[in-house]
Protein backbone atom coordinates (compact mmCIF):
# COMPACT_ATOMS: atom_id res chain seq x y z
CA UNK A 1 0.00 0.00 0.00
CA UNK A 2 2.82 1.97 -0.72
CA UNK A 3 0.96 4.00 -3.01
CA UNK A 4 -1.98 4.29 -1.19
CA UNK A 5 -4.41 7.12 -1.45
CA UNK A 6 -5.07 6.78 2.82
CA UNK A 7 -2.96 7.93 5.00
CA UNK A 8 -2.86 6.84 8.50
CA UNK A 9 -5.57 9.34 9.81
CA UNK A 10 -8.06 8.52 7.26
CA UNK A 11 -7.84 4.88 7.80
CA UNK A 12 -8.22 5.57 11.45
CA UNK A 13 -11.48 7.60 10.79
CA UNK A 14 -12.38 4.49 8.16
CA UNK A 15 -12.78 2.31 10.88
CA UNK A 16 -14.22 4.13 13.75
CA UNK A 17 -17.08 5.06 11.07
CA UNK A 18 -17.25 1.15 10.29
CA UNK A 19 -16.86 0.12 13.77
CA UNK A 20 -19.37 2.77 15.08
CA UNK A 21 -22.20 1.55 12.28
CA UNK A 22 -21.14 -2.05 13.36
CA UNK A 23 -21.06 -1.26 17.17
CA UNK A 24 -24.76 0.23 17.19
CA UNK A 25 -26.00 -2.78 15.68
CA UNK A 26 -24.51 -4.93 18.14
CA UNK A 27 -25.90 -2.51 21.03
CA UNK A 28 -29.50 -3.30 19.15
CA UNK A 29 -28.92 -6.86 19.61
CA UNK A 30 -27.70 -6.99 22.58
CA UNK A 31 -30.48 -5.01 24.24
CA UNK A 32 -32.88 -7.06 22.68
CA UNK A 33 -31.21 -10.20 24.33
CA UNK A 34 -31.27 -8.33 27.23
CA UNK A 35 -34.92 -8.93 29.80
CA UNK A 36 -35.91 -6.00 30.53
CA UNK A 37 -38.09 -6.11 33.44
CA UNK A 38 -39.07 -2.36 33.55
CA UNK A 39 -41.94 -1.59 31.62
CA UNK A 40 -41.06 2.00 31.28
CA UNK A 41 -37.59 1.10 29.70
CA UNK A 42 -39.32 -1.05 27.45
CA UNK A 43 -41.62 1.01 26.56
CA UNK A 44 -38.60 3.28 26.35
CA UNK A 45 -36.14 1.00 24.27
CA UNK A 46 -39.29 -0.13 21.90
CA UNK A 47 -39.14 3.50 20.39
CA UNK A 48 -35.77 2.19 19.09
CA UNK A 49 -36.11 -1.24 18.76
CA UNK A 50 -38.93 -1.53 16.13
CA UNK A 51 -36.50 0.48 13.75
CA UNK A 52 -33.19 -0.85 14.26
CA UNK A 53 -32.78 -1.47 10.53
CA UNK A 54 -33.90 1.91 9.49
CA UNK A 55 -31.92 3.59 12.31
CA UNK A 56 -28.62 1.82 11.71
CA UNK A 57 -29.17 2.44 7.73
CA UNK A 58 -29.35 5.85 8.56
CA UNK A 59 -26.09 6.00 10.47
CA UNK A 60 -24.26 4.82 8.13
CA UNK A 61 -25.01 8.11 5.85
CA UNK A 62 -22.01 9.18 7.80
CA UNK A 63 -19.24 6.21 5.67
CA UNK A 64 -20.71 7.92 2.96
CA UNK A 65 -20.05 11.44 4.37
CA UNK A 66 -16.28 9.95 4.50
CA UNK A 67 -15.79 8.82 1.26
CA UNK A 68 -17.48 11.77 -0.31
CA UNK A 69 -15.08 14.27 1.60
CA UNK A 70 -11.87 11.49 1.13
CA UNK A 71 -12.29 11.83 -2.40
CA UNK A 72 -12.74 15.84 -2.65
CA UNK A 73 -9.56 16.05 -0.59
CA UNK A 74 -7.73 13.49 -2.88
CA UNK A 75 -8.47 15.20 -6.17
CA UNK A 76 -5.33 16.86 -6.26
CA UNK A 77 -3.32 14.08 -5.33
CA UNK A 78 -5.10 11.43 -8.04
CA UNK A 79 -4.35 14.33 -11.17
CA UNK A 80 -0.83 14.38 -9.68
CA UNK A 81 -0.11 10.46 -9.84
CA UNK A 82 -1.37 10.41 -13.24
CA UNK A 83 0.71 13.19 -14.28
CA UNK A 84 3.88 11.09 -13.06
CA UNK A 85 2.63 7.62 -15.14
CA UNK A 86 -0.05 6.27 -12.59
CA UNK A 87 -3.29 5.08 -13.94
CA UNK A 88 -6.84 5.77 -12.96
CA UNK A 89 -7.64 2.23 -12.68
CA UNK A 90 -4.63 0.96 -10.61
CA UNK A 91 -5.74 4.12 -8.42
CA UNK A 92 -9.37 2.87 -8.04
CA UNK A 93 -8.59 -0.67 -7.78
CA UNK A 94 -5.95 -0.19 -5.36
CA UNK A 95 -8.29 2.09 -3.26
CA UNK A 96 -11.34 0.03 -3.77
CA UNK A 97 -9.08 -2.63 -2.24
CA UNK A 98 -7.74 -0.91 0.76
CA UNK A 99 -11.66 0.08 1.47
CA UNK A 100 -12.67 -3.72 1.20
CA UNK A 101 -9.41 -4.52 3.65
CA UNK A 102 -10.67 -2.13 6.54
CA UNK A 103 -14.50 -3.19 6.04
CA UNK A 104 -13.14 -7.28 6.35
CA UNK A 105 -10.93 -5.94 9.10
CA UNK A 106 -13.74 -4.05 10.85
CA UNK A 107 -16.28 -6.92 10.07
CA UNK A 108 -14.03 -9.98 11.35
CA UNK A 109 -13.46 -7.59 14.73
CA UNK A 110 -17.37 -7.68 14.82
CA UNK A 111 -17.91 -11.63 14.04
CA UNK A 112 -15.24 -11.92 16.98
CA UNK A 113 -17.71 -9.75 19.15
CA UNK A 114 -20.53 -11.74 17.69
CA UNK A 115 -19.26 -15.51 18.55
CA UNK A 116 -18.28 -13.80 22.17
CA UNK A 117 -21.35 -12.25 23.11
CA UNK A 118 -22.98 -15.71 21.36
CA UNK A 119 -25.31 -13.84 19.15
CA UNK A 120 -26.57 -14.32 15.35
CA UNK A 121 -23.39 -13.75 13.21
CA UNK A 122 -25.57 -12.60 10.21
CA UNK A 123 -27.05 -9.72 11.95
CA UNK A 124 -25.04 -7.19 10.75
CA UNK A 125 -24.28 -9.02 6.96
CA UNK A 126 -26.75 -6.49 5.42
CA UNK A 127 -24.06 -3.48 6.82
CA UNK A 128 -21.25 -5.06 5.09
CA UNK A 129 -23.17 -5.01 1.83
CA UNK A 130 -24.52 -1.43 2.07
CA UNK A 131 -20.75 -0.90 2.72
CA UNK A 132 -19.59 -2.55 -0.13
CA UNK A 133 -22.14 -0.69 -2.32
CA UNK A 134 -20.96 2.81 -1.12
CA UNK A 135 -17.72 1.51 -1.46
CA UNK A 136 -18.50 0.68 -5.07
CA UNK A 137 -20.45 3.95 -5.93
CA UNK A 138 -17.19 6.08 -4.46
CA UNK A 139 -14.97 3.87 -6.97
CA UNK A 140 -16.63 5.09 -9.48
CA UNK A 141 -16.16 8.35 -8.49
CA UNK A 142 -12.64 8.00 -8.36
CA UNK A 143 -12.78 8.56 -12.27
CA UNK A 144 -13.77 11.96 -11.93
CA UNK A 145 -11.10 13.02 -11.03
CA UNK A 146 -8.66 11.71 -14.29
CA UNK A 147 -8.75 15.63 -15.16
CA UNK A 148 -8.29 18.43 -12.74
CA UNK B 1 -29.71 38.25 3.23
CA UNK B 2 -27.88 37.91 -0.07
CA UNK B 3 -24.61 36.81 1.09
CA UNK B 4 -26.88 34.37 3.10
CA UNK B 5 -28.41 33.24 -0.22
CA UNK B 6 -25.10 32.91 -1.06
CA UNK B 7 -23.90 31.40 1.54
CA UNK B 8 -26.85 28.29 0.93
CA UNK B 9 -26.97 28.21 -3.05
CA UNK B 10 -23.83 28.57 -3.52
CA UNK B 11 -21.03 26.87 -0.60
CA UNK B 12 -23.38 24.72 1.63
CA UNK B 13 -25.86 22.71 -1.17
CA UNK B 14 -22.67 22.63 -3.22
CA UNK B 15 -22.02 20.02 -0.92
CA UNK B 16 -25.05 19.07 -0.14
CA UNK B 17 -24.19 15.34 1.24
CA UNK B 18 -22.98 17.41 4.72
CA UNK B 19 -26.43 19.04 4.89
CA UNK B 20 -28.05 15.78 4.53
CA UNK B 21 -25.73 13.93 6.86
CA UNK B 22 -26.24 16.81 9.70
CA UNK B 23 -30.10 16.90 9.21
CA UNK B 24 -29.89 13.06 9.50
CA UNK B 25 -27.86 12.87 12.73
CA UNK B 26 -30.14 16.18 14.56
CA UNK B 27 -33.28 14.53 13.81
CA UNK B 28 -31.65 11.43 15.69
CA UNK B 29 -30.69 13.36 18.86
CA UNK B 30 -33.98 14.88 18.64
CA UNK B 31 -36.24 12.14 18.21
CA UNK B 32 -34.17 10.61 20.90
CA UNK B 33 -34.68 13.96 23.50
CA UNK B 34 -38.20 14.20 22.23
CA UNK B 35 -39.26 10.09 23.14
CA UNK B 36 -36.97 10.21 26.36
CA UNK B 37 -39.36 14.01 27.08
CA UNK B 38 -42.66 12.75 26.63
CA UNK B 39 -42.13 9.41 28.24
CA UNK B 40 -41.02 10.93 31.82
CA UNK B 41 -43.75 13.63 31.20
CA UNK B 42 -45.92 10.67 31.19
CA UNK B 43 -44.52 9.10 33.72
CA UNK B 44 -44.89 11.57 36.06
CA UNK B 45 -47.90 12.75 35.22
CA UNK B 46 -49.33 9.37 36.05
CA UNK B 47 -46.99 9.50 39.09
CA UNK B 48 -49.53 12.69 40.45
CA UNK B 49 -52.33 10.90 39.54
CA UNK B 50 -51.47 8.25 41.97
CA UNK B 51 -49.74 10.54 44.44
CA UNK B 52 -53.73 12.10 45.16
CA UNK B 53 -54.62 8.98 46.29
CA UNK B 54 -51.83 7.30 48.00
CA UNK B 55 -52.41 8.85 51.47
CA UNK B 56 -51.97 7.89 54.76
CA UNK B 57 -54.13 5.01 55.87
CA UNK B 58 -54.83 3.89 52.31
CA UNK B 59 -54.52 0.72 50.90
CA UNK B 60 -54.32 -0.15 47.23
CA UNK B 61 -55.09 -3.74 46.24
CA UNK B 62 -52.98 -5.53 43.61
CA UNK B 63 -53.87 -9.30 42.44
CA UNK B 64 -50.39 -11.38 43.51
CA UNK B 65 -48.77 -11.92 40.19
CA UNK B 66 -48.08 -15.86 41.24
CA UNK B 67 -52.17 -15.89 41.13
CA UNK B 68 -53.73 -17.15 38.22
CA UNK B 69 -57.82 -16.27 37.70
CA UNK B 70 -60.14 -19.10 37.36
CA UNK B 71 -63.62 -18.11 36.93
CA UNK B 72 -64.83 -21.84 37.50
CA UNK B 73 -63.26 -21.82 40.99
CA UNK B 74 -64.68 -18.52 41.98
CA UNK B 75 -67.87 -19.32 43.93
CA UNK B 76 -71.30 -17.55 42.61
CA UNK B 77 -71.68 -15.38 45.49
CA UNK B 78 -67.85 -15.24 46.46
CA UNK B 79 -67.25 -11.77 45.23
CA UNK B 80 -70.52 -10.76 46.63
CA UNK B 81 -69.50 -11.99 50.38
CA UNK B 82 -66.35 -10.00 49.25
CA UNK B 83 -68.52 -6.75 49.01
CA UNK B 84 -70.22 -7.70 51.71
CA UNK B 85 -67.35 -7.55 53.98
CA UNK B 86 -66.58 -4.21 52.15
CA UNK B 87 -69.54 -2.29 52.90
CA UNK B 88 -69.89 -3.66 56.81
CA UNK B 89 -66.39 -2.72 57.51
CA UNK B 90 -64.53 -0.16 55.28
CA UNK B 91 -64.51 2.65 53.42
CA UNK B 92 -63.27 2.31 49.96
CA UNK B 93 -62.64 3.77 46.00
CA UNK B 94 -63.84 1.37 43.58
CA UNK B 95 -63.27 2.07 39.82
CA UNK B 96 -63.00 -0.17 36.43
CA UNK B 97 -62.99 0.43 33.06
CA UNK B 98 -62.86 -1.59 29.88
CA UNK B 99 -65.98 -2.33 29.21
CA UNK B 100 -66.94 -1.95 25.65
CA UNK B 101 -70.31 -1.42 24.55
CA UNK B 102 -71.93 -0.55 21.30
CA UNK B 103 -73.51 2.75 21.06
CA UNK B 104 -74.00 4.76 17.91
CA UNK B 105 -71.89 7.59 17.56
CA UNK B 106 -70.41 10.21 14.98
CA UNK B 107 -66.93 9.01 14.96
CA UNK B 108 -67.62 5.11 14.64
CA UNK B 109 -65.98 4.67 17.52
CA UNK B 110 -66.19 1.89 20.32
CA UNK B 111 -67.22 3.41 23.47
CA UNK B 112 -65.98 2.56 26.56
CA UNK B 113 -67.40 2.36 30.21
CA UNK B 114 -65.70 3.10 33.08
CA UNK B 115 -67.44 2.45 36.42
CA UNK B 116 -66.72 4.36 39.60
CA UNK B 117 -68.10 5.01 43.07
CA UNK B 118 -69.07 8.33 44.94
CA UNK B 119 -64.90 7.94 47.01
CA UNK B 120 -63.44 7.33 43.59
CA UNK B 121 -64.53 10.12 41.96
CA UNK B 122 -63.97 12.58 44.81
CA UNK B 123 -60.70 11.35 45.17
CA UNK B 124 -59.82 12.04 41.46
CA UNK B 125 -61.78 15.74 41.04
CA UNK B 126 -62.43 15.13 37.27
CA UNK B 127 -62.38 18.67 35.90
CA UNK B 128 -65.78 19.11 33.56
CA UNK B 129 -66.40 21.28 31.03
CA UNK B 130 -70.31 21.60 30.78
CA UNK B 131 -72.82 20.26 33.68
CA UNK B 132 -73.09 19.42 37.22
CA UNK B 133 -71.15 16.78 39.38
CA UNK B 134 -72.09 13.13 39.11
CA UNK B 135 -74.67 11.89 41.40
CA UNK B 136 -74.44 8.76 43.42
CA UNK B 137 -77.69 8.59 45.81
CA UNK B 138 -79.97 7.42 42.98
CA UNK B 139 -82.25 4.51 43.33
CA UNK B 140 -81.38 1.64 41.57
CA UNK B 141 -84.53 0.12 39.35
CA UNK B 142 -86.57 2.71 40.66
CA UNK B 143 -84.69 5.42 39.36
CA UNK B 144 -86.11 5.93 35.34
CA UNK B 145 -82.73 7.16 34.72
CA UNK B 146 -78.47 7.12 35.64
CA UNK B 147 -76.97 10.35 35.57
CA UNK B 148 -73.59 9.96 33.87
CA UNK B 149 -71.03 12.01 32.46
CA UNK B 150 -69.26 11.70 28.74
CA UNK B 151 -66.18 12.42 27.09
CA UNK B 152 -65.61 15.24 24.76
CA UNK B 153 -66.03 13.67 21.66
CA UNK B 154 -68.65 11.66 22.88
CA UNK B 155 -71.08 15.19 23.98
CA UNK B 156 -71.45 15.92 20.20
CA UNK B 157 -73.60 12.78 19.66
CA UNK B 158 -74.89 12.47 23.00
CA UNK B 159 -74.75 16.38 24.13
CA UNK B 160 -75.81 17.25 27.76
CA UNK B 161 -79.31 16.41 28.96
CA UNK B 162 -79.60 14.14 26.18
CA UNK B 163 -80.92 10.37 26.86
CA UNK B 164 -78.82 6.83 26.05
CA UNK B 165 -80.50 3.92 26.48
CA UNK B 166 -78.68 0.86 26.03
CA UNK B 167 -78.37 -2.43 27.50
CA UNK B 168 -75.30 -2.63 29.66
CA UNK B 169 -73.24 -6.23 29.69
CA UNK B 170 -72.55 -5.58 33.37
CA UNK B 171 -76.24 -5.76 34.33
CA UNK B 172 -77.13 -7.74 31.35
CA UNK B 173 -80.41 -5.14 31.42
CA UNK B 174 -81.16 -2.39 29.44
CA UNK B 175 -80.89 1.05 31.32
CA UNK B 176 -81.32 4.24 30.42
CA UNK B 177 -78.49 7.11 30.77
CA UNK B 178 -78.90 10.42 31.17
CA UNK B 179 -76.31 12.92 30.37
CA UNK B 180 -75.35 15.20 33.36
CA UNK B 181 -71.64 16.46 32.56
CA UNK B 182 -69.09 16.45 29.74
CA UNK B 183 -65.81 16.29 31.17
CA UNK B 184 -62.89 18.44 29.68
CA UNK B 185 -61.27 17.88 26.78
CA UNK B 186 -58.64 14.59 26.95
CA UNK B 187 -59.12 13.70 30.59
CA UNK B 188 -57.10 10.63 31.32
CA UNK B 189 -57.09 7.89 33.62
CA UNK B 190 -53.03 6.25 34.05
CA UNK B 191 -52.42 2.31 34.51
CA UNK B 192 -51.39 2.44 38.15
CA UNK B 193 -49.37 -0.57 37.04
CA UNK B 194 -47.88 0.96 34.12
CA UNK B 195 -47.75 4.79 34.92
CA UNK B 196 -46.72 5.98 32.00
CA UNK B 197 -49.26 4.83 29.54
CA UNK B 198 -52.61 6.03 30.44
CA UNK B 199 -56.52 6.05 28.72
CA UNK B 200 -57.99 9.08 27.44
CA UNK B 201 -61.65 9.34 28.07
CA UNK B 202 -62.86 11.20 24.98
CA UNK B 203 -65.29 8.28 24.14
CA UNK B 204 -65.98 7.15 27.57
CA UNK B 205 -69.01 7.29 29.77
CA UNK B 206 -68.46 7.80 33.45
CA UNK B 207 -71.29 5.55 34.91
CA UNK B 208 -71.77 6.51 38.76
CA UNK B 209 -71.85 2.93 41.17
CA UNK B 210 -73.36 2.30 44.50
CA UNK B 211 -73.43 -0.77 46.50
CA UNK B 212 -77.01 -1.85 44.74
CA UNK B 213 -75.35 -1.57 41.22
CA UNK B 214 -72.74 -3.55 42.56
CA UNK B 215 -74.74 -6.25 43.80
CA UNK B 216 -76.92 -6.45 40.89
CA UNK B 217 -74.08 -6.38 38.41
CA UNK B 218 -72.47 -9.34 37.34
CA UNK B 219 -69.30 -11.16 38.15
CA UNK B 220 -66.74 -9.37 35.72
CA UNK B 221 -67.73 -6.13 37.23
CA UNK B 222 -67.36 -6.65 40.60
CA UNK B 223 -63.83 -8.89 39.77
CA UNK B 224 -62.75 -6.12 38.04
CA UNK B 225 -63.83 -3.67 40.95
CA UNK B 226 -61.65 -6.03 43.18
CA UNK B 227 -58.17 -5.74 40.86
CA UNK B 228 -57.45 -2.41 42.05
CA UNK B 229 -59.60 -1.53 44.86
CA UNK B 230 -58.42 0.79 47.12
CA UNK B 231 -59.22 0.48 50.82
CA UNK B 232 -59.46 4.10 52.72
CA UNK B 233 -58.30 5.17 56.10
CA UNK B 234 -57.66 1.43 57.30
CA UNK B 235 -55.00 -0.20 58.83
CA UNK B 236 -52.45 -2.86 57.96
CA UNK B 237 -54.36 -5.05 60.26
CA UNK B 238 -57.67 -5.01 59.01
CA UNK B 239 -56.45 -4.92 55.13
CA UNK B 240 -55.02 -8.09 56.01
CA UNK B 241 -57.70 -9.98 57.48
CA UNK B 242 -60.25 -8.66 54.15
CA UNK B 243 -56.95 -9.96 52.04
CA UNK B 244 -57.66 -13.64 53.99
CA UNK B 245 -61.75 -13.05 52.57
CA UNK B 246 -60.38 -12.27 49.49
CA UNK B 247 -58.58 -15.44 49.17
CA UNK B 248 -60.92 -17.75 50.55
CA UNK B 249 -64.20 -16.72 48.72
CA UNK B 250 -61.94 -16.03 45.72
CA UNK B 251 -59.36 -18.19 46.03
CA UNK B 252 -56.71 -14.70 44.53
CA UNK B 253 -54.00 -13.77 46.93
CA UNK B 254 -54.29 -10.20 46.76
CA UNK B 255 -51.55 -7.87 48.18
CA UNK B 256 -52.45 -4.25 49.29
CA UNK B 257 -49.67 -1.63 49.67
CA UNK B 258 -49.41 1.53 51.70
CA UNK B 259 -48.42 4.47 50.97
CA UNK B 260 -45.01 4.56 52.35
CA UNK B 261 -45.08 0.45 50.46
CA UNK B 262 -45.88 2.24 47.42
CA UNK B 263 -43.64 5.50 47.48
CA UNK B 264 -40.81 2.78 47.95
CA UNK B 265 -41.88 0.86 44.83
CA UNK B 266 -42.06 4.55 43.28
CA UNK B 267 -38.44 5.30 43.87
CA UNK B 268 -37.02 1.74 43.45
CA UNK B 269 -38.70 0.89 40.32
CA UNK B 270 -39.65 4.01 38.31
CA UNK B 271 -36.97 6.31 39.56
CA UNK B 272 -34.25 3.71 38.90
CA UNK B 273 -36.14 3.11 35.35
CA UNK B 274 -36.29 6.94 34.58
CA UNK B 275 -32.36 7.15 35.89
CA UNK B 276 -31.30 4.64 33.30
CA UNK B 277 -33.40 5.91 30.82
CA UNK B 278 -31.67 9.70 31.09
CA UNK B 279 -28.15 7.99 31.19
CA UNK B 280 -29.08 6.25 27.95
CA UNK B 281 -30.16 8.94 26.04
CA UNK B 282 -27.67 11.15 27.49
CA UNK B 283 -25.09 8.71 26.13
CA UNK B 284 -26.98 8.78 22.79
CA UNK B 285 -27.11 12.50 22.40
CA UNK B 286 -23.42 13.17 23.25
CA UNK B 287 -22.58 10.60 20.66
CA UNK B 288 -25.02 12.04 18.02
CA UNK B 289 -22.64 15.78 18.94
CA UNK B 290 -19.47 14.04 18.78
CA UNK B 291 -20.35 12.71 15.10
CA UNK B 292 -22.11 16.06 14.30
CA UNK B 293 -18.91 18.13 15.48
CA UNK B 294 -17.01 15.45 13.21
CA UNK B 295 -18.91 15.93 10.42
CA UNK B 296 -19.11 19.81 10.84
CA UNK B 297 -14.50 19.64 11.12
CA UNK B 298 -14.87 17.76 8.01
CA UNK B 299 -17.28 19.85 5.87
CA UNK B 300 -14.99 22.93 7.19
CA UNK B 301 -12.29 21.13 5.16
CA UNK B 302 -14.11 21.38 2.41
CA UNK B 303 -15.51 24.52 2.25
CA UNK B 304 -12.30 26.28 3.87
CA UNK B 305 -12.00 28.24 0.47
CA UNK B 306 -14.84 29.75 -0.14
CA UNK B 307 -14.95 31.02 3.47
CA UNK B 308 -11.13 32.28 3.69
CA UNK B 309 -12.23 33.81 0.26
CA UNK B 310 -15.42 35.85 1.60
CA UNK B 311 -12.88 36.32 4.89
CA UNK B 312 -10.54 38.08 2.96
CA UNK B 313 -13.21 40.10 0.32
CA UNK B 314 -14.78 41.78 3.37
CA UNK B 315 -16.42 39.24 5.01
CA UNK B 316 -16.51 39.12 9.02
CA UNK B 317 -16.19 36.76 11.59
CA UNK B 318 -19.17 38.42 13.14
CA UNK B 319 -20.92 38.00 9.48
CA UNK B 320 -19.91 34.58 9.22
CA UNK B 321 -20.90 33.16 12.94
CA UNK B 322 -24.83 35.02 11.77
CA UNK B 323 -24.46 33.00 8.73
CA UNK B 324 -23.64 29.68 10.19
CA UNK B 325 -26.61 30.33 13.25
CA UNK B 326 -28.69 30.93 10.42
CA UNK B 327 -27.91 27.89 8.82
CA UNK B 328 -28.19 25.79 11.49
CA UNK B 329 -31.64 27.12 11.99
CA UNK B 330 -33.22 26.15 9.16
CA UNK B 331 -31.83 22.59 9.63
CA UNK B 332 -33.13 22.44 12.99
CA UNK B 333 -36.26 23.74 11.97
CA UNK B 334 -36.45 21.19 9.23
CA UNK B 335 -36.00 18.45 11.77
CA UNK B 336 -38.68 20.26 14.26
CA UNK B 337 -41.56 19.94 11.27
CA UNK B 338 -40.66 16.75 10.54
CA UNK B 339 -40.73 15.85 14.15
CA UNK B 340 -44.48 17.64 14.33
CA UNK B 341 -45.31 15.76 11.74
CA UNK B 342 -44.88 12.16 12.60
CA UNK B 343 -46.23 13.17 16.33
CA UNK B 344 -49.52 14.68 14.48
CA UNK B 345 -49.50 11.46 12.35
CA UNK B 346 -49.46 8.80 14.75
CA UNK B 347 -52.02 11.31 16.74
CA UNK B 348 -54.26 11.13 14.28
CA UNK B 349 -53.24 7.24 13.87
CA UNK B 350 -55.47 6.83 16.71
CA UNK B 351 -58.45 8.46 14.96
CA UNK B 352 -57.91 6.60 11.93
CA UNK B 353 -57.97 3.38 13.43
CA UNK B 354 -61.00 4.41 15.80
CA UNK B 355 -58.36 3.51 19.07
CA UNK B 356 -60.82 5.48 21.30
CA UNK B 357 -58.99 5.09 24.24
CA UNK B 358 -56.01 6.90 22.34
CA UNK B 359 -57.83 9.37 20.57
CA UNK B 360 -57.07 13.15 21.98
CA UNK B 361 -58.18 16.83 21.20
CA UNK B 362 -55.64 19.43 20.15
CA UNK B 363 -54.00 21.93 17.86
CA UNK B 364 -52.72 19.55 15.09
CA UNK B 365 -53.82 16.64 17.21
CA UNK B 366 -51.01 17.48 19.57
CA UNK B 367 -51.47 17.50 23.28
CA UNK B 368 -49.82 19.23 26.11
CA UNK B 369 -47.12 16.78 26.51
CA UNK B 370 -46.15 16.73 22.90
CA UNK B 371 -46.19 19.96 22.85
CA UNK B 372 -43.69 20.65 25.55
CA UNK B 373 -41.73 17.42 24.54
CA UNK B 374 -40.98 19.79 21.46
CA UNK B 375 -40.00 22.96 23.56
CA UNK B 376 -37.19 20.87 25.21
CA UNK B 377 -36.51 19.99 21.55
CA UNK B 378 -36.01 23.25 20.78
CA UNK B 379 -33.76 24.01 23.64
CA UNK B 380 -31.79 21.87 23.32
CA UNK B 381 -31.47 22.31 19.29
CA UNK B 382 -30.24 25.94 20.42
CA UNK B 383 -27.32 24.79 23.05
CA UNK B 384 -26.69 22.21 19.84
CA UNK B 385 -26.20 24.55 17.50
CA UNK B 386 -23.87 27.05 19.49
CA UNK B 387 -21.82 24.54 20.30
CA UNK B 388 -21.46 23.19 16.63
CA UNK B 389 -21.53 26.75 15.49
CA UNK B 390 -18.36 27.76 18.06
CA UNK B 391 -16.44 24.63 16.88
CA UNK B 392 -16.79 25.26 13.48
CA UNK B 393 -15.70 29.27 13.61
CA UNK B 394 -13.19 28.26 15.92
CA UNK B 395 -11.21 26.29 13.56
CA UNK B 396 -12.25 28.84 10.82
CA UNK B 397 -9.99 31.08 12.99
CA UNK B 398 -7.11 28.66 13.51
CA UNK B 399 -6.44 28.91 9.89
CA UNK B 400 -4.83 32.06 8.19
CA UNK B 401 -6.98 33.31 5.54
CA UNK B 402 -3.91 33.50 3.26
CA UNK B 403 -3.46 29.58 3.35
CA UNK B 404 -6.83 29.02 3.40
CA UNK B 405 -7.23 30.94 -0.18
CA UNK B 406 -4.08 28.64 -1.71
CA UNK B 407 -6.11 25.52 -0.73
Amino acid sequence: MRRSLFRFVDRFELCITYLFCFSLNLIFDYVKSLSVDSYILKAFLENFMNYQTLINFLFTFIVVVFHYQMLHRKKTEIYCRILVGDTILNITIRYTLECLMILGFVYLLSIAINIYLNFNLISNLYLVCIFVIYILISAVRVGKYETF
Amino acid sequence: MKLFEFFITKIFLRKVIFSIAMILLFFMANYTIFTATRLILSTFQGYQEVKSMNQEGTYIANLNPDSNIDMDAIAENGTQKVYDYLNNNFKYAFYTDGFIASLPNNDDMEISFSYMNEEYYKLNQFELSQGTDLNFDYQFNKDKEIPVLVGKGLSKTYPMGSTIKIELPVLEQSMTLKVQGVLKQNAYHSNFHALNSKNYYNFSVFLPVNQEFITHANIDLQLNGLMDIIILQTTKEKVTNLSEIMQDNLGLKFNFFSQKENFDYFNEYYLHSLKIMSIITLILVVIIICHSVWNALVSIRLMLKDFTINLLVGLSYSKLRKILYSYFGILFSINLIVIFFITAYSRYGSWLRKDAAFVTYGLFGLIGMDWFALLVVFLFDIIFGMIIVEIMLRKIKKIPISLGVLQ
